[in-house]
């Protein structure tokens, strides 16, 4: 015994922090999150493009493109719902789609106001997004297939809708939303996605519900053993993506001042709308992220956007950059975590519930 | 010993059974028969390692023997692991270095570490689950065929039940690694290490899933590779199978190395103080009548085919009862069945209300808990911070105002119960992972006990925690059962079982053999009765 060092007496440190300190990593975090890195990166994209060509820089011009990045910025936020329970959703841009031109034939046609399309905008976009939760939930498809499956169902749907019309001349009080400013300068548009975003994170942050996302996200069979209704959460992740969605719709319509057709899935909105998910620094791993993230990332991806495009490159070179930008996200998280493959991710299949005692599941 | 059962032990005779492969042959420009030359010692010197800001080692120096089983002891997070894994080349040490026969190896890799015949048989197994027992044995070496790029599959299945009887692992090669228990997976790892050529070997917890009969398989492939003049590592926290196969121990304690002793001078006691750095109190079983206690949890003929049968028996408020039994028993099974995570017949009822359809939701409500056993898998939400851990369970239970959450309230209603298991950590947005497994540990407690439960069932509660967070366990349990909780505690360490239980039930092949109570609780009357022994 003579080798023991002097004892040291056990410590229990409480599990209060320091204030101090406290202060001081609350800051460093705000720092390292991937919110500010977006809004450092904007602005910066946005400075340089100015500083080459000055017309960049007109109010004017960041408003179109605040309100031009809206119809995506609401889409990515939606995603972000199926991303934090490990799913994915390829369907958003014809359930976008749907929304925009059954609201948009009935404005056209019946001169209805954008208050009554509202709830059914929400409503067929919900609706779909169920139809996909189901199928995830209890048939045990995995996501991407399954809305691989409803993307193409759904896209026939838009199109039968539309037929060989489009929607084309809206009444007068949604241009007055397009055009319109709260404040001089603030859009009502923009107002709109913001207001979406910030009751999301509410949502997300302070409700059982959103609390339930992302624990199943995290670990689908703690989870489950710690009494949350895995299934429920997991059908009403859908639904809140096929409702945002159907939201976004509407914004899309207001926005564009019609659809069509191929609303939605013209403008790539599928693709565009997971990478601003993963840019903004929600992973497809579930369990982690925000939808604050994806909105700023939607935004930045249209500045970007406008400004390759100020710079001369050919716009053919749009969808490369977009590419790029997600590839560079991804290797940012995996540097953070590479605790699940994306392949892994990609080819999951929701488990069955109850779940088998450990001795048969595990491998 | 070698040759004695007419198998031959000796690495000369069974390894040529492989051809060397002829990129292996490129590989190793020497071309050393390893396991005939007998192992060289293998020594850390003042090795120190950091990860972010959390010191794992430091300044520690170690020297492994040849022909000794030299393991390291400590509580979790002490450094243990840390060091077996920078000697192996899976971290790099920030300094100090590693001297292989006296000289100096420099940067090592896992790969260049097994090519200089160091292996580490990890925590948990890593086999390829789809692939075969052989195929397995022989990734990163497979035997070359006659053509370019192809795979001598003959040579490989012919020498692969050498590599197997060489370990003492009876199965049929083409067997699925998935289908394997996790002992057969590790006498895999070490048939590996004996492919590798490896003579340096480490082994990192190996006994903790294994019963004790498994453990003793692997305890005698140990002695005989020393027998062999191997140089074997050896982590463990049971102390009784410490003592028993050392040769030589070392403790280490908060990163730094507190003391190194021969088999003949260790004992448990100089060992524990070591470990905690003071003297834990020798526990006393606590004696209470409970046999007036009113029932709070009845289960009745509770049947799942193949798993248990006919398991009936029931909880007094107050009492600690415990289910002894071996892995693979049942008695994890029959918890998982109450709790509604598999199917079963028969009835469950609680405070005298039955429960017809159990899921976790409706039964945490009705105040029925469950603490799994697999923390990792099914406890854990790695990417929440502690707080939101801690709180899990009672999501719904949480204070509002409106539809929304109150987080000051839910932080005190954490923080709360993060001081009460005594949770050591920088804050409660800590992330989870950061936190030693004790320590991991007390926040499931946290969870499960704001649930604030009737019955409470720990299903091996201190698995994998250090000596510290098992006293606070010990004592958790206690301060509960007193409140009036029934706890009904599974555990693979009956010394738990003998101090803590007011009753034990003996679990074997499924069923409940035998109840014991008070007094006649004793490590000896368990040790029999679960490995279905009538015993008395």
């Amino acid at each position: 015994m003579s080798g023991i060092a002097s004892p040291v007496e056990h410590q229990v440190i409480p599990a209060r922090p320091g204030r101090r300190d406290s202060r001081r990593s609350a800051a460093l975090r705000l720092a390292r999150r991937r919110e500010s890195l977006l809004i450092v990166m904007t602005v910066a994209v946005f400075s340089i493009t100015t500083a080459l060509e000055p017309s960049f820089d007109t109010s004017g011009n960041i408003n179109f493109m605040l309100e031009s990045a809206m119809p995506l910025a609401v889409l990515a936020v939606g995603q972000t719902m199926v991303c934090l329970v490990r799913g994915i959703d390829v369907s958003v841009a014809p359930i976008l789609g749907i929304a925009a031109v059954s609201t948009g034939f009935l404005a056209q046609d019946d001169g209805s106001s954008y208050v009554l399309m509202l709830p059914l905008a929400l409503a067929i976009g919900a609706g779909l997004g169920v139809v996909n939760g189901l199928f995830v939930t209890y048939a045990r498809i995995p996501p991407i297939i399954t809305t691989l499956g409803t993307l193409s169902i759904y896209a026939g749907i838009e199109l039968s809708l539309v037929g060989s019309s489009a929607v084309q001349t809206l009444p007068a009080s949604y241009s007055t939303l397009n055009t319109g400013t709260l404040l001089p300068d603030i859009s009502y548009l923009l107002v709109i996605g913001v207001v979406v975003t910030i009751l999301a994170a509410l949502f997300l942050w302070r409700t059982t519900l959103g609390r339930a996302l992302y624990a199943v996200g995290n670990n689908v069979e703690a989870a489950f053993r710690a009494g949350i209704r895995v299934n429920a959460v997991l059908v009403s992740a859908y639904a809140l993506t096929g409702l945002i969605a159907g939201l976004a719709g509407l914004v899309y319509l207001v926005y564009y001042r019609g659809a069509e057709g191929g609303s939605g899935i013209t403008e790539n909105l599928n693709l565009l709308s997971i990478a601003a998910v993963l840019i903004g620094g929600t992973t497809l791993t579930g369990g982690k992220g925000g939808v604050v993230g994806p909105f700023l990332a939607a935004i930045f991806i249209t500045v970007a956007d406008e400004a390759v495009l100020v710079a001369g490159v050919n716009p053919d070179w749009q969808p490369a950059g977009v590419g790029l930008l997600l590839l560079l996200a991804i290797m940012l998280d995996r540097n953070q975590s590479g605790r699940r493959s994306l392949r892994e991710v990609l080819l999951a299949r929701h488990p069955k519930l109850p779940l088998a005692p450990p001795n048969e599941a595990t491998p | 010993m070698a040759g004695a059962n007419g198998l031959s032990l000796c690495g000369r005779a069974m390894t040529p059974v492989v051809k060397r492969p002829r990129s292996m042959r490129s590989r190793r420009p020497e071309s050393h028969d390893a396991s005939a030359r007998g192992a060289a010692r293998y020594e850390a010197r003042q090795i120190s390692k950091s990860f972010g800001g959390a010191v794992a080692l430091s300044d520690v120096s170690v020297t492994f023997a040849p022909g000794e089983i030299h393991t390291l002891c400590g509580e979790n997070g002490a450094g243990k692991s840390t060091l077996l894994k920078v000697m192996a080349g899976i971290h790099q040490p920030d300094a100090g270095e590693i001297l292989l026969g006296g000289e100096p190896l420099g940067a090592l890799t896992p790969r260049s570490a097994q090519l200089r015949g160091i292996y580490l048989v990890p925590q948990e197994p890593t086999l390829m689950a789809t692939l075969s027992a052989f195929e397995n044995l022989f990734v990163g070496i497979l035997p070359r065929g006659r053509l370019p790029f192809s795979v001598d599959w003959k040579e490989m299945e012919r020498s692969a039940g050498a590599f197997f009887a060489q370990v003492g692992l009876d199965i049929d090669p083409h067997t699925p690694a998935s289908t394997l228990s996790i002992a057969q997976q590790q006498l895999l790892e070490c048939a590996r290490a004996l492919v590798h050529r490896c003579n340096i070997i480490f082994f990192d917890e190996p006994t903790s899933p294994l019963t004790a009969r498994e453990a003793d398989v692997l305890f005698a492939l140990m002695r005989q590779l020393r027998e062999r003049d191997f140089t074997l590592g050896f982590i463990s926290h049971r102390l009784d199978e410490v003592l028993e196969i050392s040769d030589r121990i070392t403790v280490l304690r908060d990163s730094r190395l507190v003391t190194e002793m021969t088999a003949a001078e260790a004992s448990r006691g100089s060992i524990v103080s070591a470990m905690v750095g003071h003297d834990i109190a020798v526990r006393q079983r606590r004696h209470r009548d409970l046999s007036s206690a009113e029932t709070v949890l009845e289960v009745e003929a509770l049947s799942a085919p193949g798993r248990f049968s006919e398991v009936s028996f029931v909880a007094r408020r107050g009492e600690v009862l415990g289910l002894a039994g071996l892995v693979g028993s049942g008695r994890t099974e029959i918890a998982e069945a109450i709790f509604g995570l598999a199917p079963a017949s028969g009835a469950v009822t609680l405070a005298g209300r039955p429960l017809a359809h159990r899921t976790p939701a409706s039964l945490i409500d009705s105040g029925l808990i469950y603490l799994p056993e697999d923390r990792g898998r099914n406890g854990v939400f790695a990417e929440v911070d502690l707080e939101r851990n801690i709180t899990a369970a009672i999501i719904p239970r949480l204070p509002r105002r409106g539809p929304l959450l109150r987080p000051g309230a839910e932080y005190e209603i954490a923080e709360q119960a993060s001081q009460r298991t005594r949770i050591v950590a920088r804050s409660l947005s800590s992330s989870i992972k950061s936190l030693s497994g004790g320590n991991q540990q007390r926040a499931m407690f946290s969870r499960w006990l704001l649930a604030d439960p009737k019955v409470a069932i720990f299903d091996e509660p201190t698995r994998g925690v250090d000596v510290g967070a098992k006293d606070d366990i010990y004592k958790i349990i206690d301060g509960i059962s007193d409140t009036g909780v029934a706890v009904v505690m599974i555990s693979s360490e009956l010394e738990e079982l003998v101090f803590l239980c007011d009753r034990v039930l003996a679990i074997y092949e499924g069923r409940i053999v035998t109840e014991v109570a008070g007094d006649d609780i004793t490590l000896q009357r368990l040790g029999t009765l679960i490995v279905g022994e009538p015993g008395r």
